[in-house]
């Protein structure tokens, strides 16, 4: 076990060490995936295309070589089937990896992955778990149109008994993977298409990063911006920016939202008395007004401002590209806001 | 359209104002014209009249708050208005307001139907003021509100700068630092008060190596306005001073020989009251004296209004107000000694108006009843010159070659270089020493 696993908090940025090469989201995932089919046979991944094809965005290259067809599945175009066939199979003690496509396809496979997998364990009084990942594309991939833009954690993340990973780097999504494909209970595991050619340094073997545990990707001591997923690299260009009007912003990486890490959270929010929540989820009912009714609540006395929230406009995704842009939560919507919460507006 | 009522500015200086007193009470009628609330400035309190006919809808400020000058105050509502909606419905004067209706009053044709209701997608605006004005209670941040306990600053000194003027902790931190200079402070005069707004140029403070004992006292209104104009005077103008000798025998024989007649009329001239004539008098010649210094260009004024230091009792709280006597080159020295003996009894009682404040484009500073013999003044901006004058003292004097008793007065000018130069002010002082020791110049 590497010394990043050791530090049971592991707030702090992930240690470098060993981790000189650099390889995109996409390896890291890979890498997670096929590290813990070599440890655990009981794993195997399912889905279209991810066998033959090598997965429609090159997750899964090569591993259909190496582990072979038992184990790396091609399904039909059927999510409703092939996650309900997978969760009997969790059921039954297997440890499956579904990828879909997209997330955005994952809503026609509704009631398996949100009537039974978060719910099996306690509606068989124990008698069956769970533990399978969901993984896939989040969010707007670039100009796909409405129906295949979908950022699912504003409606999942409501639901009870499931476990929400959002990673924002190539490390972080090997680690958190590999402690997906452990848990015991349903995760989904949410990357974004526009993360997948990004390269990162990524310590090679075996590390795992907890859930519930944020990473501080920038210390500052004027406003707690928090985020999730791709938007946390806006954050961090928003931070560059407001950096040069004197408003030094704290951005913390929450990388799962089920478990959500509240106390480093409300610890930097005690510093900072200003809070924004960036989310790429549409504001309504969101995990960012989630967390920002968190902050309120184990905040209030240290609040300067009320909690400033920066989500996808409320409209459906805009195909056309400038509005695709103008709609995302982005660089300019994070500095107004943070200077609204900092009354530098 | 509802009328919102701010604070508006009653003089030059003011930053923020106090409502003292509210006149009236939400639901109230008022007509044009009608005193709704008394103002504190920082020099004097003042009726604040109502513009319009209307009910008040909404009072947005309590009594006792200070806020920064343009904050709304108070909501009228006019003729045909509904009070709860006018309340319900204004008071932010935020543009976002307006341009953001309520979600609730949204009532879009069919078309846009398939669109959803919009909600706050980024949340820049502050929200009270989306859903109406709120109460008129005291506007604080939870961590401002919490701060200030622990460090008993009293929330109602501290003028707040956030939306509606909500307290937040930028304004509690500037107290406390406040608080903190005061407390290393050797002098509590030279502080700038905590409940200046923290736009106005801190006043910094000397700290003491020496953990002295003693007590702080608040600073008033007035003295936070003594602090922060006579730093701004003393360091942003270059001043130096010109002393010059008057001999006094003839304007104190004439003063005798005058007030000996008028005492059956109640007059008694003083000598500042013929100061202030021949001060006036000079200006005709000395343009300069009656100027500002004004960034690119001094403004010569064409009124000469001569003010004069009034110090105020203890029990007024001390301090000291300069009380403005208009067209002093136009006035007789009678008038010009029942125009400054007004305004002294009125400022040592009942205080003196903005108007009886404003607009003075020369000042006197006289200690001379104290028995001073010479002091220098700091110019009161936006004057260029300030005149100081000492005491009317008998002592050895040399005329025609003879040693013999006189009576000298010294005044000593502190003048601003930008507009005025040494040899000016020497022939100022000249044209005054002419008129006060061949005083009947100052008659005809």
């Amino acid at each position: 076990m590497s010394a990043v696993m050791s530090n049971p908090l592991f707030r702090e940025p992930l240690s470098m060490a060993g981790a000189e090469r650099e390889i995109e989201f996409r390896d890291a995932v890979r890498e997670a995936m096929c590290e813990e089919m070599r440890r655990d046979k009981r794993v195997y991944l399912l889905g279209e295309e991810v066998a033959q094809y090598d997965g429609a965005y090159k997750v899964s290259k090569g591993m259909l070589a190496e582990f072979g067809a038992a184990r790396v599945v091609d399904t039909p175009i059927s999510e409703s089937g092939f996650s309900g066939m997978a969760i009997g199979s969790a059921m039954l003690g297997l440890r499956p990896i579904v990828e879909f496509m997209s997330w955005s396809f994952s809503l026609v496979a509704a009631d398996p992955i949100l009537n039974n997998a978060p719910k099996m364990l306690y509606m068989s009084g124990g008698q069956f778990g769970c533990p399978i990942v969901f993984r896939g594309n989040d969010g707007a991939g670039g100009q796909l149109g409405s129906t295949h833009s979908w950022s699912v954690e504003g409606l999942f993340s409501n639901v009870p008994g499931v476990k929400i990973v959002i990673p924002s780097t190539p490390a972080d999504a090997k680690g958190l993977m590999k402690t997906a494909i452990r848990d015991d209970d349903p995760v989904f595991f949410l990357e974004s298409e526009r993360l997948l050619s990004m390269k990162g340094h990524v310590p090679e073997g075996e590390y795992l990063i907890p859930f519930g545990h944020a990473a501080l990707r920038r210390q500052g001591k004027d406003c707690t911006i928090c985020s999730w997923g791709r938007p946390v690299h806006f954050c961090l260009e928003a931070a560059e920016i407001l950096a040069k009007e004197g408003i030094d912003c704290e951005v913390i990486d929450l990388r799962t939202i089920r478990p959500l890490d509240l106390p480093t959270v409300v610890a930097s929010v005690r510093k900072t008395s200003a809070a924004v929540v960036v989310d790429q989820s549409w504001s309504f009912a969101s995990p960012g007004s989630e967390l920002a009714a968190q902050i309120h609540r184990h905040c209030f006395d240290e609040l300067d401002n009320f909690v400033h929230r920066v989500h996808s406009d409320d409209v459906p995704t805009p195909y056309a590209v400038a509005l695709e842009q103008e709609y995302l939560p982005n660089v300019r919507k994070i500095c107004e806001a943070v200077r609204s919460a900092t009354y530098r507006a | 359209m509802p009328i919102e009522l701010t604070m508006p500015r009653l003089s030059d200086t003011m930053e923020a104002g106090t409502v003292v007193r509210w006149n009236v009470k939400e639901g109230d009628a008022v007509k044009s014209g009608a005193v709704v609330a008394d103002i504190e400035t920082d020099k004097a309190t003042m009726e604040m009249p109502c513009f319009d006919d209307g009910r008040i809808a909404a009072i947005l400020v309590p009594s006792g708050r200070q806020v920064k000058v343009g904050t709304p105050i108070a909501l009228v509502a006019l003729a045909g208005e509904d009070l709860a909606s006018v309340k319900a419905g204004g008071g932010s004067g935020s543009i976002a307001s307006s341009s953001s209706p309520p979600v609730a009053s949204i009532a879009e044709p069919a078309v846009s139907k398939a669109v959803p209701l919009t909600s706050v997608q980024t949340e820049t605006t502050h929200g009270m003021e989306e859903f109406g004005a709120a109460s008129a209670r005291m506007r604080v941040s939870p961590v401002a509100r919490r701060m200030a306990e622990d460090a008993g600053i009293d929330l109602a000194k501290v003028i707040g700068t956030g939306p509606s003027g909500r307290v937040i902790k930028r304004d509690v931190e500037a107290a406390l630092a406040q608080v903190a200079s005061n407390r290393s402070s050797a002098t509590i005069m030279t502080g700038t008060a905590m409940s200046v707004s923290t736009s106005a140029a801190p006043t910094s403070v000397a700290p003491l190596t020496l953990a002295l004992r003693g007590r702080d006292i608040a600073l008033s209104s007035m003295r936070q306005t003594i602090a922060r104009r006579l730093v701004e005077s003393k360091t942003t103008i270059p001043h130096y001073q010109v002393t010059m000798k008057f001999g006094m025998d003839a304007l104190l024989a004439m003063r005798k020989s005058f007030n000996d007649k008028l005492a059956s009329s109640g007059i008694k001239l003083s000598v500042n009251d013929f100061l202030v004539r021949a001060c006036a008098l000079a200006m005709a010649e000395h343009p300069y004296f009656n100027a500002s210094f004004a960034g690119d260009s001094i403004r010569v004024h064409e009124q000469v209004n001569i003010g004069v230091a009034i110090s105020l009792p203890q029990e007024r709280g001390g301090g000291l107000v300069v009380g403005v006597i208009t067209d002093a080159d136009h006035k007789s020295l009678r008038q010009l000694s029942s125009d400054a003996r007004a305004l002294a009894e009125k400022a040592r009682t009942k205080g003196l108006s903005m108007q009886e404040m404003s607009d003075a484009t020369f000042t006197i500073s006289n200690l001379g009843m104290f028995g001073v013999e010479h002091f220098t003044a700091i110019i009161n901006p936006p004057n260029s010159a300030i005149l100081a004058c000492g005491a009317a003292i008998e002592q050895p004097v040399v005329r025609n070659g003879v040693l013999c008793v006189g009576t000298e007065m010294q005044v000593t000018l502190s003048l601003d270089h930008r507009v005025i130069d040494g040899a000016m002010a020497a022939e100022y002082l000249r044209s005054l020493k002419e008129f006060i020791e061949e005083p009947e110049t100052l008659i005809i």
